[in-house]
């Protein structure tokens, strides 16, 4: 058994050594594939990550009119609050309260201030339950827009869209990007091995003849495609994690306000990634090579 | 040992290398298959070791019928056979020990017994203090004298031997046959495809004759017609 472990690792050197050039062709593009499939991920992921930052603080603003009595303020209550499926938490702000948030938010422009104050409404902050459904949020604008003594509804359904939108614009592309380049690598690792298998023809006919089964035949070949893209993924894992390193630092120098602060991935998301990509890489140079070696061995 | 009966193998409706062949080979046994180029030798042999298949027929060896053999049990039937070739087919990155010892390797030998086999086969063969040598070192006789060996040294049963004098000189291919005769005294069949009439005549063994792909003549100490 040790003699055959070791006929098998010194055999699977020698050919990886033999195409050294095809090799490192078929390593490289295993390491950019996989890079770009664990970015899609990544990429995903901090989309997902910025979103859930920004809905966090989603809230539908449903205004009251200017002057409602309390009555038909509590009518409005009653009629949030019975959405009960859709609606987590309903919470009244006065028309005093609303005046302290108008005088943060207009703190700058006294003028502008000077003339809302008169006619300030009261409003119902409303957080929906599912905040990250931009088709909820206007379904639930315009349920609340028709109740009496409502004076408007605002929403950032708007936001979230174009958030869903890039994501998905990305995700997509960047995804089938990699798919495409997972592909070239499993043929590229198929060709190197039977580019290996083509120019060790001969010994392959010996061992044959001697009486060597057609496994024992395959397997440094399948090692060899195995290794290929395991160090392709590895190579792309550190890519990855370089690259998320560094995008994630220079991010987090951004102001508080640019909207781009929760672009990141920081969790242990990013070797899990890896360590999928590793497992992808593994498979598809099993793939490729054993493909090839079943392929080729008669010659 | 071998056996064939009612053999035909052909490799296009226009050509039959074999045509309802017929014949037994008995354990120890050393035989020539002769014949001009094209005549089906070559092909009895690769029917022999299951590198081609018949028909029609069946070729059976060591009491079994290896074509109905499934494709997993062919390497261990392949272990049981040793082949020598006209063109040697050593590898020429190896040494002498290295290419004998790749055939005991791939059949998973472990180390010892490999270190003790490969020496005691390169003596029989009169190679003893050769081993270190590649084969572009080595004269066409000393190479077929390892290609011998490597066939010869998991001690198989039968030896298939394609024209194993036909790129050596005269004397050169007197000693390979002296080597081959030495080998079938211990018990191992010999089958030799040739048509080099002087070894034939000298070795005076029995002759398989084909022509076109039949068998024209069968005949114990026969010589070169």
């Amino acid at each position: 058994m040790i003699s055959r472990i070791r006929y098998t690792f010194r055999e699977m050197w020698a050919s990886l050594s033999r195409n050294l050039t095809l090799t490192a062709a078929a390593v490289i593009t295993s390491t950019v594939s996989l890079f770009l499939f664990g970015g899609t991920l990544l990429i995903q992921r901090a989309f997902d990550n910025q979103l859930k930052k920004w809905t966090g603080g989603v809230e539908m603003i449903v205004y009251v009119n200017h002057g409602a009595t309390p009555d038909k303020v509590e009518l409005i209550r009653k009629a949030l609050l019975a959405e009960s499926s859709t609606v987590e938490t309903v919470d009244y702000c006065d028309e005093t309260c609303s005046a302290g948030i108008a005088a943060t938010l207009f703190a700058t422009d006294p003028a502008a201030l000077e003339q809302l104050l008169p006619n300030i409404p009261s409003l119902f902050k409303v957080k929906p339950v599912d905040k990250s459904s931009s088709a909820l949020l206007r379904s639930l604008k315009t349920q609340f827009e028709g109740l009496p003594n409502v004076h408007s509804v605002e929403t950032p359904d708007e936001a979230v869209d174009l958030l869903s939108q890039l994501k998905d614009f990305f995700g997509v592309r960047t995804l089938v990007l990699s798919v495409v380049l997972l592909g070239a690598s499993a043929l590229l690792i198929w060709n190197t091995i039977r580019t290996a298998m083509f120019a060790r023809r001969r010994e392959i006919e010996v061992m044959k003849l001697v009486g060597a089964t057609n496994w024992f035949i395959r397997l440094p070949f399948m090692l060899e495609g195995l290794l290929q893209g395991i160090v392709g993924a590895a190579m792309g894992s550190a890519a990855l994690l370089f690259v998320n390193d560094n995008w994630t630092s220079g991010v987090r120098g951004f102001p508080d306000n640019s909207g781009l602060k929760s672009f990141v991935v920081t969790d242990g998301f990013p070797l899990w990634v890896c360590f999928w990509m590793v497992i992808l890489g593994a498979f598809v140079g099993a793939v490729g090579s054993a493909t090839a070696a079943s392929r080729f061995l008669d010659v | 040992m071998i056996r064939l009966e009612n053999v035909t193998k052909s490799y296009s409706t226009e050509v039959t290398a074999l045509r309802d062949a017929n014949f037994d080979i008995a354990k120890g046994e050393f035989v020539f298959l002769v014949g001009p180029s094209g005549s089906g030798k070559s092909t009895m042999l690769r029917l022999m070791n299951r590198q081609e298949r018949p028909e029609k027929g069946a070729v059976w060896v060591a009491g079994r019928n290896i074509n109905d053999m499934p494709d997993s049990k062919v390497p261990h039937l392949r272990r049981n056979i040793g082949n020598i070739f006209q063109d040697y087919k050593l590898l020429a990155g190896k040494t002498v020990f290295e290419n004998i010892a790749f055939a005991l390797e791939v059949i998973g030998k472990p180390r010892h017994v490999i270190r003790q086999q490969v020496p005691a086969v390169l003596e029989l063969v009169g190679l003893g203090g050769k081993q270190e040598r590649f084969p572009h070192q080595l004269s066409g006789g000393e190479q077929q004298r390892v290609s011998i060996a490597r066939a010869f040294v998991n001690r198989p049963l039968i030896l298939l031997a394609d024209e194993p004098t036909g790129n050596l000189d005269p004397a050169t291919g007197e000693g390979i046959m002296r080597l081959l005769d030495r080998i079938n005294k211990t018990g191992t069949t010999v089958v030799m495809a040739t048509h080099d009439q002087r070894i034939v005549n000298m070795m005076r063994k029995r002759v398989i004759q084909f022509d076109r792909g039949v068998i024209v003549r069968d005949q114990a100490r026969g010589v070169y017609e």
